[in-house]
């Protein structure tokens, strides 16, 4: 068992450090392993994919697939259109969020119960049986393959797990670190700025991982609400590889490590050196 | 001054006219976008001032009636005409999203044009006496054979099941290779699966439901098709115990690496097995119509796409000039020399620029002719469904044939009356 | 930064305590009020007409009719109790590796990110695909599961065409992809938990699963609610998953509500009695996180 997990920091000098190496290896294993396997058909034919024993590692490893699909579908729009959504859904979801969740947090709410519940309550309709209303508001409104008819639903969709995490993560930050700031003479919204969220930080990029990443992989509003070839986000173009009945593996593959690498690799660095550095800087202070 | 006013107006009165001479079709993603784009750049040039927009949908039928279900509920009129499934018209006549085609094709020439089709595509298409989409191209189930194992062995391609199960019986016990399969066919839960449970019962002389769409499918049928392809499994043992999560495409690639002697499946096989650069049988595949059963008839299993027009289009009578077009022989042409794509008019299976691109469509006309539709219903999914299932669970050996076909019998008999 | 402080002062400033509240809830409320207001309004109100399109376009008011047809179904039963034996097994499933994985990924390691990548990966990788790649990975003929187990000496097994098999891969599936999911939670709550406490208990003699019993769990305890409480939304709305890799097969043996509710609404468009599945879907899981939502409140009111 891991040490520190288990509670007690320094005692982890002590133990071996081998139990920190499968600790790691356990984690990475699970979560790479997909993945891999998905970077190794890319570079397998599909004939490949169907002979017996099943092969790990590609006998004849090609690139041939990335350049077909790069060929066949314009991936770096679709790539482009993915990223605007993503990013501008996260920030709105998380700014909306970060104001109501310190409403819900820290000042005397009516009915707060009755708000958390609606939020939450919100998100237990399955989105495919609201899909004929929403086509229908987004087109009254005039912006069906516009950007924000899938920014706006988007935000709303990931708003209350956001705004439930960044609660339980404001509601942790102690109020006197907060009443002095306002004592200095900063508002509300003030303090709010510059010492709740800094603290709350890894909270505020949690709920900004979870926005973006339910964003950068969701696909039925996508392809209802964005349908023009030049609006279409990754996971609605990515699933164009297919045909009726066949579903090429390693034209698919290729096309998923191109979605999947930049944007866990971005995730990771982020994480490593802004919010590394942010909670750091907050705990301490 | 006045002259400013006039050009003004004349440019409105352009781009107003411009505005309604627009038309929007929808084809799926798996329907090669840029050959629509290509007939249809033939259509705006015949006729000057349409403009015609493909809208490109989803690649798999599933995903096109997810997202054509939202937009025709919601009354949308953004599209005009859809290229849609052979499973789809009588849903849609139901629903009144498709405009009846008869009003444009008056006294005979409705005849005359049906005439010339495929006879399966006019008896899909026309939906209580009145016309709902014209068909754009064929699909059909072949039986795949291996030409020259089946000549390595002194056989002849199979006319019934029994011709088809003894000669995978002798290629698989001379062969030895544990890597070769006898039959392939759909078990797991799709489309290819209802035609799975539909082959046996056609290829006895029996069908679903008669011309009146009354039920005369019985459990007797219903259980003998389920057992056959158990049996396959089982106790011919020439198809392997996983055929419950085969999907089609699965068997398509094995086959082409040479691992299945018989392989039922649709049109677009053909062309993997001979062109795709790692196929093991490029030459060493050959076409014939599904077997049948003694004093039975063969027959296929129909696909295909058809063409329909939206009856919330503001201008219909312009989409059905569109539509008529893309489904006029000259449409069917480049769609079977570019994309080799099964013609509905059998006169183009003897057309030399066809058979020049593909020669094996001298094969194919007679299994197409030999097709049969799915029962024509608005509530075929939910036929499917039942059918699928029964099918499925009995190759995965989670229900006998015997239990499996009293479900099918009573879910039908329940869909069938209207329940 | 001063001019702008001094401009939330002008506006913020003088505003009572509830004032401020509305107004910072106020873009929240307009944001799902525009996506679910009017969607969800309709969907209950579909839900008491009979609207079946196979049968033509027009909707007949029938009451609480579909809601009672649901509750003689069949396969309403069979699909909901596949989607409760999911919820039971995965949530806590995906809470207890997640919670590991998270305090792996809280240790001291001189790189991070290796371990901070292989806890997001399977969140990042598409839903649709997951499904997919495990269905590949469960498949008996060229599934590296089976594979494993051949080179261990061991038997082949059907995944994907035994009922049992295949509601234990798909759960196995749902946990590997939402266990991430709680992890990116959980590990942010670790990092708030101040290492001060830590080394207090130490001084103080406790054990290591003491400090983990006495201050990681309770502190960590909102962030566990908060996973759970969505993890449990998602369960009961499970749909792509066992769609990519059984289609509910074999039979129906792995049909959720969510499947079911497609079946009816997209493929059969039976708009009233889908309409009203999925009312029944809401309502079954509202009834199972109100009582998480009293220990939220509980938890500091």
């Amino acid at each position: 068992m891991a040490p520190r997990a288990l509670g007690v920091g320094m005692n982890f000098l002590r133990s071996p450090r081998v139990w920190l190496w499968i600790a790691a290896a356990i984690v990475v294993v699970n979560g790479f392993f997909p993945a891999l396997w998905i970077f190794f058909t890319s570079l397998k034919l599909e004939g490949e994919l169907t002979r017996l024993p099943i092969t790990y590692w590609p006998q004849h490893p090609t690139f041939q697939n990335y350049l077909q699909a790069f060929r066949e579908q314009p991936l770096g729009r679709y790539f482009f259109n993915s990223v605007v959504v993503g990013v501008c859904s996260t920030l709105l979801c998380v700014g909306v969020a970060s104001l109501a969740a310190y409403a819900l947090a820290r000042l005397q709410v009516p009915r707060r119960g009755l708000i958390l519940s609606l939020m939450v309550g919100i998100s237990m309709f399955p989105v495919a049986s609201l899909m004929v209303p929403l086509y229908q508001t987004f087109t009254e409104l005039g912006l069906r393959n516009n950007y924000l008819a899938l920014i706006l639903p988007h935000a709303a969709l990931s708003l209350p797990v956001a705004t439930l995490t960044l609660v339980s993560f404001f509601a942790g930050i102690p109020r006197d670190l907060e009443s002095a700031a306002m004592i200095d003479g900063s508002t509300r919204v003030g303090a709010l700025w510059r010492v709740v969220m800094p603290l709350a930080a890894p909270g505020v990029f949690t709920a900004a991982i979870l926005a973006f990443v339910n964003s950068w992989d969701e696909f039925l509003l996508a392809s209802t609400l964005l349908p023009a070839k030049a609006m279409r986000t990754l996971p609605v173009g990515i699933q164009l590889y297919q045909g009726e009945y066949s579903f090429p593996w390693p034209l698919i593959s290729a096309a998923l490590v191109v979605a999947l690498v930049p944007v866990a690799l971005i995730i990771a660095l982020f994480q490593e050196r802004v919010v590394g550095g942010l909670t750091q800087g907050g705990v301490k202070g | 001054m006045k002259k400013l006013v006039w050009l003004w107006l004349g440019v409105f009165a352009l781009s107003f006219a411009m505005a309604q001479t627009k038309i929007r079709v929808f084809v799926g993603g798996q329907q090669r976008p840029e050959i629509w784009r290509k007939i249809l750049d033939n259509f705006e040039k015949a006729n000057p001032g349409v403009k015609v927009e493909v809208e490109v949908g989803g690649a798999t039928s599933d995903q096109q009636q997810q997202y054509l279900t939202t937009v025709l509920a919601s009354r949308d009129p953004s599209i005009d005409a859809i290229l849609i499934d052979i499973v789809r018209p009588a849903q849609y006549a139901a629903a009144k999203w498709a405009d009846p085609l008869d009003k444009y094709l008056p006294g005979v020439s409705k005849a005359n044009l049906l005439k010339q089709l495929l006879p399966a595509y006019a008896q899909a298409d026309e939906i209580d006496g009145k016309l709902y989409a014209l068909p754009s191209f064929a699909d059909a189930e072949f039986l795949y054979y291996r030409k020259d194992l089946l000549e390595k062995y002194g056989l002849k391609p199979p006319t019934t099941w029994d011709e088809t199960i003894k000669a995978a019986q002798t290629i698989l016990a001379g062969e030895k290779n544990p890597n070769l399969n006898g039959i392939g066919f759909m078990g797991n839960i799709s489309e290819g699966t209802v035609c799975s449970f539909l082959l046996p019962i056609w290829a006895s002389g029996n069908d679903v439901a008669d011309k009146n769409g009354k039920l005369t499918l019985t459990e007797d049928q219903a259980r003998a098709s389920l057992q056959f392809w158990l049996d396959l499994m089982d106790k011919y043992k020439v198809s392997p115990p996983n055929m419950a999560e085969k999907a089609q495409d699965t068997i398509r690639n094995e086959m082409q690496q040479g691992r299945w002697i018989f392989g039922t499946l649709f049109a677009y096989a053909w062309n993997r097995f001979q062109t795709d650069p790692d196929s093991q049988v490029k030459g060493k595949i050959g076409v014939v119509p599904l077997p049948k059963f003694e004093g039975g008839r063969a027959a296929s299993c129909l696909g295909g796409w058809q063409w329909t027009i939206s009856d919330f289009s503001r201008n219909k009578a312009l989409a059905y000039k569109v539509v008529k077009y893309l489904t006029s022989p000259e449409a069917s042409k480049i769609l079977a020399v570019d994309a080799s794509n099964l013609p509905v008019y059998p006169a183009l299976y003897k057309d030399p620029d066809v058979l020049k691109a593909n020669p094996w469509f001298a094969d194919a006309l007679p299994v197409v002719l030999s097709a049969r539709s799915r029962p024509v219903s608005p509530r075929y999914p939910e036929i499917a469904d039942v059918m699928r299932k029964a099918l499925n669970a009995v190759l995965a050996r989670t229900k006998t044939p015997d239990a499996a076909a009293k479900e099918v019998i009573a879910g039908l008999q329940a869909i069938y009356s209207g329940k | 930064m001063i001019r702008s402080e001094r401009r939330y002062r002008r506006s913020f400033g003088d505003l009572s305590e509830g004032a401020l509240a509305f107004w910072l809830l106020l873009p929240a409320g307009l944001l799902l009020g525009l996506i679910a207001l009017y969607p969800v309004g309709r969907l209950i109100y579909t839900s008491f007409f009979k609207q079946r399109l196979s049968e033509g376009p027009q909707a007949t008011f029938i009451g609480l009719a579909n809601y009672a047809q649901a509750l003689a179904d069949d396969r309403f039963w069979n699909a909901f109790w596949n989607t409760v034996k999911i919820v039971v097994v995965t949530v806590p499933g995906a809470l207890v590796v997640g919670l590991l994985l998270a305090l792996i990924a809280n240790l001291p390691f001189r790189i991070k990110w290796p371990v901070r990548l292989g806890l997001l990966l399977p969140w990042a990788l598409p839903l649709i695909f997951v499904g997919l790649i495990f269905q590949w990975f469960f498949d008996s003929q060229y599934g590296i599961v089976n594979d494993v187990l051949m080179r261990l000496g061991l038997n082949r097994e059907y995944w994907l065409i035994q009922p049992t098999l295949a509601f234990w891969a798909i759960c196995w599936t749902i946990v590997w992809k939402t266990s991430s999911f709680v992890a990116l939670i959980l590990l942010a709550g670790l990092q708030v938990i101040p290492s001060e406490l830590y080394e207090a208990a130490e001084v103080d003699g406790a054990s290591r699963w003491q400090g983990f019993w006495r201050i990681t769990l309770p502190l960590l305890t909102p962030a566990i609610l908060v996973a759970l409480i969505f993890r449990t939304i998602t369960a009961f709305q499970t749909f792509d998953i066992p769609y990519a890799m059984t289609k509910g097969g074999p039979g129906t043996a792995t049909e959720t509500l969510a499947m079911y509710v497609r079946t009816e609404s997209i493929e059969n468009l039976n708009f009233g009695y889908g309409s009203a599945l999925a009312v029944l879907l809401f309502l079954v899981s509202l009834a199972i996180t109100v009582v998480y939502l009293r220990y939220v409140r509980g938890d500091d009111g």
